[in-house]
């Protein structure tokens, strides 16, 4: 929270989400909060909003669809749930109720790559890769949660629907400190600056690759971090500076290798004839995870900072 | 009771646009849903030129009534309805319906018609959003009333009764769920190869809502029910529950599963609308 901040110290991301909504919904009669049953931190919320919070239990394809009618009727519904059930079970009801009709829906939840800590079936693994696709859809993933505040706020201006992914929530590293970065909706942030190769990344993986540069700076290495926040439509023109500065490209995220940043990123590469000197790419490979941690499975499987940073070595040598 | 020349004014509506479809149905190359079309036409004329608070000219109006169609494929029937309350120029429509950048297609689309509350076509989905917007109404403490018309085959799909719950739970004595009970899907009869909705208004029971079941091509009974709904501020949504008969209107659609959609060739056409006038007592 502002007025707490500690460079590293973890807060919880879902409190934010709370806090925000009650700080917003005081100013704006717009502000509805839907959820299945996911309202843990909603509480301030609903009982200062009792009529503009709906929660409409367990049943992700109701809730996506009342939020829908509640954007038909001027209002500004924001989606708080478990990503992998909004992104997949109520997969339709996004794409056809709110992405088609071009709704100001937020959906808004946790569970985003490996994190969840609750197997295969609370992972939401391919979200960004099923989200991006939706014609109208804006997609952000964000890891600093003091940054939830500022895009959630922003976000009731903004026109269309919007799916943001948070990792786990509940316990979230702090970046930045509130105030002392300008975040927008299509934006990105440099959160280090460097010149011999740039690490990409989104959600929990930006706090990680802080860590890899500082490695990689023991050995000389000047890494550059994005934090690119909004996966669609993603910051091109910090990509493009990127590639001309840096020449050297490392996209990493929890999500699927393939439909993630990394593949849009790799688009715009083809589309524009954009070569940097070497890309790589770090995600879930094609499997079902197991249980734990995310950062005991992201060495399981072969993305944890430990690989980054030996990539980054190799790239640079 | 209702009003005998009302009813009389409805059912000679009824009768045109039967007529109207049929004529659509002719023109247009393609393939028209015109067997779910005929079971809900006594229904979209109730609601349409009687039931709903509408004005062509102040279609925004944030009073009036909200319809929506979540048996979305039966558009043409909307648009109908719609054309001749006004909203619509019926020949625009026939011209071209479902043509490149018609506004008139399969299903309704609100991008290209502002005047409809919603799109739809995708089943299942229709009853969540008229929840959403029925709690909209409520918090806002509006008077009007939203209105959501259902297939029964549709109500296979689980997302309606999540949304039923939804809608009993948070007292929405402002909606108004019509389902056209015709009992018929796309392939299959409902009272023959898939029993398992009965006993069907007893499940709206079972919900939590007012249930009203009449003869979906009784005028009167049309009439009766939407002029007795209980008031929009009380606090159980109402089903109605309409047995129809799909193909309606048409002798030789009547309950046929291979009427569902169809085409109508020059000797179809005319059979059509021949049986039509008889059944109407238009002969001649």
């Amino acid at each position: 929270m502002a007025g707490s901040f500690n460079f590293g110290e973890w807060i919880s991301a879902r409190s934010v989400i709370g806090s925000t909504l009650y700080e917003i919904g005081k100013e704006n009669d717009k502000l509805f909060v839907c959820t299945p049953d996911v309202g843990m931190s909603l509480i301030e919320f609903k009982e200062a909003f009792p009529d503009r919070y709906v929660d409409v239990g367990i049943a992700e394809q109701d809730c996506i669809g009342v939020a829908a009618g509640l954007a038909l009727e001027g209002n500004i519904p924001v989606v708080m749930g478990m990503l992998p059930f909004l992104s997949m079970r109520a997969c339709e009801q996004v794409r056809t109720a709110v992405a088609y009709q071009n709704l100001p829906v937020r959906i808004i939840g946790t569970g985003g790559g490996l994190t969840s800590g609750g197997g295969s079936t609370h992972n939401a693994m391919e979200d960004l890769a099923i989200l991006k696709s939706m014609v109208n859809m804006t997609v952000l993933s964000i890891g600093d949660p003091n940054m939830i505040r500022d895009i959630l706020k922003l976000s009731m201006d903004y026109e269309g629907p919007m799916y943001i992914r948070l990792a786990q929530g509940k316990k979230d590293r702090q970046l930045y400190e509130p105030g002392t970065k300008e975040f927008s909706i299509g934006g990105s942030v440099t959160a280090r600056e460097g010149k011999d190769i740039t690490i990409i990344a989104h959600g929990e993986m930006v706090g990680e690759s802080l860590d890899v540069a500082e490695e990689a700076a023991k050995d000389g290495i000047d890494v550059r971090v994005i934090d690119m926040y909004t996966i669609k439509p993603f910051d091109e023109a910090a990509v493009k500076k990127a590639v001309d500065e840096t020449g050297k490209i490392i996209v990493w995220e929890d999500h699927l290798m393939s439909g993630g940043l990394a593949s849009s990123i790799a688009d715009y590469f083809v589309d524009n004839d954009i070569r940097p000197e070497k890309f790589k790419r770090f995600g879930i490979p094609q499997v079902y995870a197991g249980f734990g941690d995310g950062e005991a499975q992201r060495k399981k499987y072969g993305y944890a900072a430990k690989d980054i940073l030996a990539a980054v070595k190799e790239m640079c040598k | 009771m209702a009003d005998k020349k009302e009813v009389q004014r409805l059912t000679d509506i009824a009768y045109e646009m039967r007529t109207k479809l049929i004529d659509l149905c002719g023109a247009y190359e393609g393939s028209v849903h015109i067997g779910g079309d005929l079971s809900m036409t006594d229904l979209l004329v109730g609601l349409f030129h009687h039931g709903l608070n509408l004005d062509p000219d102040d279609f925004k109006n944030p009073e009036r009534d909200r319809f929506i169609l979540s048996k979305g494929h039966g558009a043409v029937c909307m648009y109908i309805a719609m054309c001749l309350r006004g909203f619509f120029d019926y020949d625009e429509i026939v011209r071209t319906y479902g043509q490149l950048d018609s506004a008139f297609g399969m299903h309704p689309c609100k991008v290209h018609l502002p005047m409809l509350e919603c799109s739809s076509g995708s089943l299942g989905q229709g009853l969540p959003m008229a929840v959403g917007m029925a709690i909209s109404a409520k918090q806002k403490k509006q008077g009007h009333r939203v209105v959501c018309m259902m297939g029964d085959g549709e109500t296979c799909e689980g997302s309606i009764w999540e949304a039923a719950l939804t809608a009993s739970s948070y007292k929405l004595g402002n909606l108004v769920g019509i389902i056209d009970r015709n009992k018929q899907m796309m392939c299959s009869h409902l009272d023959e190869d898939l029993i398992f909705q009965d006993p069907y208004a007893d499940k709206w029971k079972a919900f939590g809502w007012n249930v009203i079941e009449i003869d979906g091509h009784d005028m009167n009974a049309i009439v009766d029910a939407l002029d007795n709904l209980p008031p929009a501020s009380s606090y159980r949504p109402t089903a109605i529950v309409a047995h129809t008969i799909k193909g309606k209107g048409v002798s030789f659609m009547e309950r046929q599963v291979g009427w569902h959609a169809g085409k109508l060739n020059e000797e179809d056409y005319k059979a059509a609308r021949e049986s039509l006038a008889k059944n109407y007592g238009k002969e001649g």
